[in-house]
């Protein structure tokens, strides 16, 4: 039995689309890509078995047009951004930054699924700043416990932590507390101006 | 030398002891910090996978009364510094992106204050200004300067010192006294605020660079961001837990071993906020 041969230029000739819309959204051209692997062998989550699908074969699937798949993975969302995978790509592509564009896709798609508890996360983060103009973590730790049940991890860490002082009990106050809400209210007006042109 | 200062949400809770030193260490080096009124959260580590826009706009604001008062800015914390450092690089190289960035913020920035790492700040001040101030130098500390990633990846952005081998902090410690250790792990991720997303896969990571520093022979591990420091800090007794190993090392900022070096004592600099019991380490110094 043999392989399915694939014809990858004419695969990306007929799924160009969605390679140029990740270009749109991040500024990185993934057609670039060669799979040499050096993102995929340096990846700490990777390396710690975090991930679903490794970052050389999410760069494939970019390649391919697999847009469901990929942004059904559970690992654009569990990428920590730390670039290691940018700094060592022989191509120059900014794979990190291929990461995060994939979320904003996934996330306008309301595609929750592969990770939960990382979007119920960035949702409740930037609701707490939005709502304080600061983070506000102890509120933050709770909300977000009761929620995932996630913070029971450390419940043993807990009264240490209060303790020693690491954690504010009250709410963090500034003068204009509403100053992130406003921006991320004016960014949502650009959005959807550009939008409309 | 006069500085604007963004302490950022962390060394206002979880990291005080970062603040604490920062303040400390720059008052003995004749730096003057001037925070920035008002300031609100940089977004990390969220904002910017809401939209791009989003993740610049944030911190954007943060920058404003700097740039007005023509001081260059520190902020201490590494995901407030990559933060800012992408809005200067975005509002000074794409004028489309600055132009929506002012609209979204209600106000004029042409990104000319630079954002300044702590470490840079510090290292600044010059080795000589460093040196007179030590009154007690860490002889015989054995440290392992941890960077993690984000003051030198993505290196076109973030670019403090080199992405694979930095030496920045190791030179400080060194015009303390103490005693850098060469190791490998400088810059391997600790797993950052995936700590509260997938937390075996984070205990993972950062026991793997609390092994290397131990294997390498360090007594003490320091580190220049709240996330990092609570990371392999705070988690090392779960570490023990699940994979059976016997970590028992302090992990510190390193300034608050700066401070140290230069006369103050460690509660001085909130290092009794850390978990891991750093006393009997520190006396192995001197």
């Amino acid at each position: 039995m043999s392989a399915e041969v694939i014809n990858l230029s004419q695969l990306q000739n007929d799924h160009g689309d969605f390679v140029e819309r990740v270009r749109k959204m991040s500024g990185q051209d993934v057609r670039k890509c060669y799979q040499c692997g050096k993102c995929s062998a340096g990846c700490p989550v990777h390396n710690c078995e975090g991930m679903d699908v490794s970052p050389n074969r999410i760069m494939r699937m970019v390649q391919m047009g697999m847009e469901e798949d990929v942004l059904r993975t559970k690992t654009i969302w569990i990428c920590v951004l730390c670039s290691t995978c940018t700094a060592r790509c022989p191509r120059d592509i900014d794979i990190a930054r291929v990461m995060d564009a994939l979320r904003i896709m996934s996330f306008e798609r309301k595609i929750t699924e592969p990770a939960k508890t990382a979007n119920i996360f960035h949702e409740m983060f930037m609701n707490n700043i939005k709502k304080y103009g600061r983070m506000y973590e102890f509120g933050f730790a709770v909300g977000y416990t009761m929620k995932t049940g996630y913070m029971l991890n450390l419940l043993d860490v807990g009264p240490a932590t209060l303790l020693k002082g690491n954690l504010a009990f009250f709410p963090p106050h500034m003068k204009n507390s509403s100053q992130i809400r406003e921006i991320a209210e004016n960014v949502e007006k650009i959005e959807r101006m550009e939008g409309e042109h | 030398m006069k500085y604007a200062y963004y302490p950022g949400c962390s060394l206002h809770s979880t990291a005080k002891g970062f603040d604490m030193s920062v303040k400390d260490v720059c008052k003995k080096l004749d730096i003057e910090l001037w925070e920035v009124p008002d300031w609100a959260c940089c977004g990390a580590s969220s904002a910017h996978s809401f939209g791009h826009l989003l993740g610049l706009a944030v911190p954007a604001k943060t920058l404003v009364p700097a740039e007005k008062e023509g001081l260059d800015i520190v902020a201490p914390c590494a995901a407030c510094w990559q933060r800012l450092v992408w809005v200067n690089h975005e509002v000074n190289s794409n004028p489309k992106m600055k132009e929506k960035i002012n609209k979204a913020i209600g106000a004029e920035l042409n990104g000319t204050s630079n954002v300044l790492s702590v470490m840079e700040a510090i290292a600044a001040a010059g080795e000589e200004k460093i040196s007179q101030a030590v009154k007690k130098p860490l002889k015989g500390l054995k440290v392992a300067a941890y960077y993690g990633c984000y003051y030198v990846k993505p290196p076109k952005i973030a670019h403090v010192d080199d992405p694979e081998r930095p030496h920045m902090i190791d030179d400080l410690m060194a015009a303390v006294g103490a005693e850098p250790v060469d190791w490998p792990y400088k810059t391997e991720c600790c797993g950052a605020s995936l700590n509260f997303v997938d937390f075996n896969t984070t205990l993972a990571m950062s026991k793997k660079v609390v092994d290397i520093a131990v294997k390498s022979g360090a007594d003490i591990i320091v580190t220049a961001c709240p996330i990092c420091q609570m990371n392999l800090d705070m988690l090392q007794a779960k570490m023990n837990k699940k994979f059976g190993t016997n970590f028992n090392i302090p992990v510190c900022y390193f300034t608050q071993l700066m401070a140290v070096a230069m006369g103050s004592s460690p509660a001085d600099v909130g290092m009794n906020k850390n978990y891991v019991p750093f006393e009997s380490t520190l006396a192995k110094s001197g």
